[in-house]
């Protein structure tokens, strides 16, 4: 693919030069050298080696708060998608986070011969099925909980918490050990082969389990397979966020819930929102459990502000800044907690209250929980009764 | 009635239209839906580019309008159906009722002075009241007012009836009912004008939820003598007068989310209204945001120019992202990149004006089924030949002009008028 191609599909063409997306993006309001319309510019006026070359490269969020609102409809993220694809045909990946450590173990599972002891945490407390129609896409929680031993990461207790529910319901969904990182990271990061060869593994195993749904508590997982794996793999799978599973099921009647007092606000994940339109089956369960009072950030839905750092592409000063004003703004609205539904997105708001370096910052101590923990504790002892 | 042009539409371009249509010694009738002629012009304070005084320059073609011996006025009117073809058009128009007798009401103004109900003034873009008598504004054309019979109580609870008593020339008559009147007429001229484009689904921007974001006509009215602040720059939520404003260019427009098209008149009159914000208040300090400023009419550059050099006017070249509250002074943030230098900043002002496109009609699908006409992609009236006909719909004898066809100033639209008022002279010669 070259710059005219990727032009041409992200509609860059169209680009009026506003600038309204420099003045919605995050990175922009605290980083005065990223300016997503430059970027474009710098393609549309063909100075590719720039481009490619600009340290702001992988800067970009990919949370399509500028797209969602470009008067000339230009997939600004897609195109950076792309351009990354290019730059790192020629070597370029930018300042990964954590020293690209996480995207080491991605690539480290393309390695036939490293065998994964991927659910080594499955107890027999958990019900799953060999055989049958749905499916728990697990993803790469078990290796996050790995990489940030610093604090708890609790993405795991996301896999385990979603089994749990999925089990009171009466479903005990296939688990594949055998089952690799969805590629997402790696598909933005520009590492377009890695990508496609996790998605043909993954196609590939799906296929032979013979499920015919398949169930996320990762949007990103989500997000890849239904709008990045069909231009690479053929898979021919309903899909679903396990928020979206557990509002369809609880209009049938299917979850009773206790009460848990408490005053709670939540963060839209960019994956889950933005990108995949997500935003009322979470509210919806949130207020399904009695006591629970949701108050709504002043940035909420399809303008909420990301958690500062995607694919782990990135993660400076400036992230920092922005998800310590997030929890600011989400310690603003009175809550106790802060609810979300997206693994990573948990563990950097947690990163951000794990004080690093002489400088105290501004107090950002907050409970962070993932919707399906919350959930699950509030279905703790009901199925005995 | 056999008027020989039917013209649809009271506003500048219709009443151009008309008088020209009558001084060439045609019959016109000239229907108008609300209570008055004058359209859209009238609720302008100034005009661009010469700051002239809009009802100064409307108010003498309004007179001239409704005192021709040629030309039949039919407010509060609608045409209901269209039938025949070019030379012999007949039209159903219906005249509603006023409530008051139009033979009998002298014009006083005591029932309006007495009537306890009140409802939104249209003519003030909703930024002020209105009785449920009243007649639109002081200069209405015919100056006969109507009861407004959705917020009258005598309509909705069958009390009060105190314009009733008050009127000595015995004009009220809450009995009359609409009327059907056929007109024939050889030409159609249509001059419905536009609507505005509503900014409220750009959430964005915060219209509807930040109350000091404003639309244009909301501030046009509030700058206005004959506004509900006397002309004073109060601001919604607390009355302060304002000093640090700031107008946002293509709100409706240029967007793949509302409409593509340029509104072609946002660039000037937000300027004007800018410099009005000046004359006001000497001192006014005025930020417009745009992503290319369109001044390409004659004195237009002059008019930016003299905008920058004498009334502190800022131009920023950037479309603004969002605009945020400040809880604590009630001011909107104005979240923008400045695209000359690449840096995204705010800017926090005491006011925030939303330049909203020119939209068509909102009944512009129903008038154009009535007519049989069709419309373009974006709603405004098709004119296929633009280039040797550029006032020709696609119907024989019907013609069309002012902003029902494409969003334009006024210079442009009376133009436009006197070019249909020529068309339609010609097909009343017998020509094609």
């Amino acid at each position: 693919m070259t710059l005219e191609d990727i032009i041409k599909e992200t509609k860059t063409y169209y680009c009026l030069e506003c600038g309204k997306c420099s003045s919605l993006c995050p990175i922009s309001r605290h980083n005065p050298s990223y300016s997503p319309r430059l970027m474009l510019e710098k393609a549309l006026t063909g100075f590719e080696g720039d481009l490619i070359n600009d340290q702001e490269l992988f800067s970009c969020l990919t949370c399509y708060n500028c797209s969602l609102k470009c008067p000339a409809d230009v997939d600004y993220p897609l195109f950076m998608q792309k351009v990354r694809t290019l730059a790192f045909a020629q070597g370029r990946y930018g300042v990964p986070a954590d020293s690209g450590i996480l995207q080491s173990f991605m690539r480290l599972m393309l390695n036939p011969a490293i065998e994964q002891r991927r659910l080594e945490w499955l107890s027999d407390e958990y019900r799953i099925s060999e055989k049958g129609n749905i499916l728990f896409f697990v993803g790469c929680a078990p290796y996050f909980e790995f990489a940030f031993e610093d604090f708890e990461a609790g993405a795991l207790n996301i896999a385990k918490d979603s089994l749990k529910i999925l089990n009171t319901l009466g479903i005990e969904p296939m688990v594949l050990a055998d089952e690799k990182c969805c590629g997402h990271d790696l598909l933005w990061t520009g590492d377009v082969e890695s990508f496609r060869k996790l998605a043909e593994h993954n196609a590939r195993i799906i296929k032979e389990s013979g499920a015919k749904k398949i169930i996320f508590s990762c949007p990103e997982g989500y997000r890849t397979f239904k709008f990045d794996y069909p231009h690479y793999v053929d898979l021919d799978c309903e899909l679903q966020h396990i928020t979206e599973f557990l509002a369809e099921n609880m209009g049938k009647g299917m979850l009773d819930f206790k009460e848990v007092k408490k005053k709670v606000t939540y963060q839209d994940p960019c994956r889950l929102g933005r990108h995949l339109g997500v935003y009322e089956q979470p509210r919806k369960l949130i207020e399904a459990i009695p006591g629970i009072e949701l108050i709504e950030m002043e940035h909420t839905r399809d303008e909420s502000i990301c958690c500062g750092t995607s694919a782990w592409t990135n993660c400076d000063a400036y992230s920092k800044q922005i998800r310590t004003e997030r929890l600011l703004e989400a310690k603003a609205t009175g809550a106790e907690m802060l609810i979300t539904a997206c693994p990573k997105c948990q563990i950097h708001f947690r990163c951000a209250m794990v004080s690093k370096g002489e400088e105290k910052g501004p107090d950002v101590e907050m409970d962070v929980m993932d919707i399906v923990n919350l959930v699950a504790s509030a279905l703790e002892d009901n199925g005995s009764e | 009635m056999n008027n020989s042009v039917l013209i649809i539409g009271g506003g500048i371009a219709g009443i151009q239209a008309a008088i020209d249509s009558a001084n060439m010694g045609f019959q016109v009738c000239l229907v108008e839906k609300s209570p008055s002629i004058g359209g859209r012009m009238a609720q302008l304070d100034k005009t661009f580019p010469t700051n002239d005084c809009a009802m100064c320059i409307l108010a003498p073609k309004m007179i001239e309008a409704g005192q021709h011996a040629n030309i039949k006025l039919l407010t509060y009117s609608e045409v209901l159906s269209v039938e025949g073809e070019v030379g012999k058009f007949k039209a159903k128009i219906k005249k509603k009722a006023r409530s008051v007798d139009e033979e009998k009401c002298t014009g006083c103004g005591i029932c309006i002075e007495k009537c306890p109900w009140k409802a939104d003034s249209e003519f003030d873009a909703g930024m002020g009241k209105r009785k449920a008598i009243y007649v639109p504004f002081p200069q209405a054309i015919p100056n006969v007012p109507v009861i407004d019979r959705e917020h009258c109580a005598y309509f909705l609870k069958g009390k009060c009836r105190a314009c009733e008593r008050f009127c000595e020339a015995g004009a009220i008559n809450y009995d009359q009912e609409d009327e059907i009147i056929e007109v024939e007429a050889k030409a159609i001229i249509l001059a419905t004008g536009f609507d505005l484009y509503d900014p409220t689904p750009l959430r964005e921007y915060g219209y509807g939820r930040i109350q000091n974001v404003i639309t244009a006509m909301e501030y046009e009215r509030l700058s206005s003598a004959s506004g509900p602040t006397a002309g004073e720059l109060k601001r919604p939520s607390d009355g302060k007068i304002v000093s640090d404003i700031a107008f946002i260019q293509c709100v409706g427009s240029r967007d793949v989310r509302s409409n593509r098209y340029c509104s072609s008149v946002c660039c000037m009159y937000g300027t004007k209204e800018a410099i009005l914000a000046y004359e006001h208040r000497p001192g006014t300090k005025s930020t417009i945001f745009y992503i290319d400023l369109r001044a390409v009419g004659k004195r237009f550059q002059e008019y930016i120019q003299r905008a920058e050099d004498e009334y502190n006017i800022t131009y920023i070249r950037g479309r603004p992202g969002n605009i945020e509250l400040n809880r604590r002074n009630q001011n909107p943030t104005i979240w923008y990149e400045d695209t000359t230098t690449g840096e995204t900043k705010s800017l926090e002002v005491e006011l925030a004006i939303l330049c909203q496109a020119l939209i068509p009609p909102r009944d512009i699908q129903k008038t154009a089924s009535i007519l049989s006409i069709e419309l373009d992609e974006y709603g405004f009236v098709k004119t296929p030949d633009g280039l040797s006909h550029p006032v020709d719909t696609t119907r024989a004898g019907i013609l069309a002009c002012g902003c029902v066809h494409s969003p334009k100033d006024i210079p442009d639209s009376v133009v436009q008028a006197s070019a249909a008022a020529a068309r339609a002279a010609e097909i009343l010669s017998g020509g094609t």
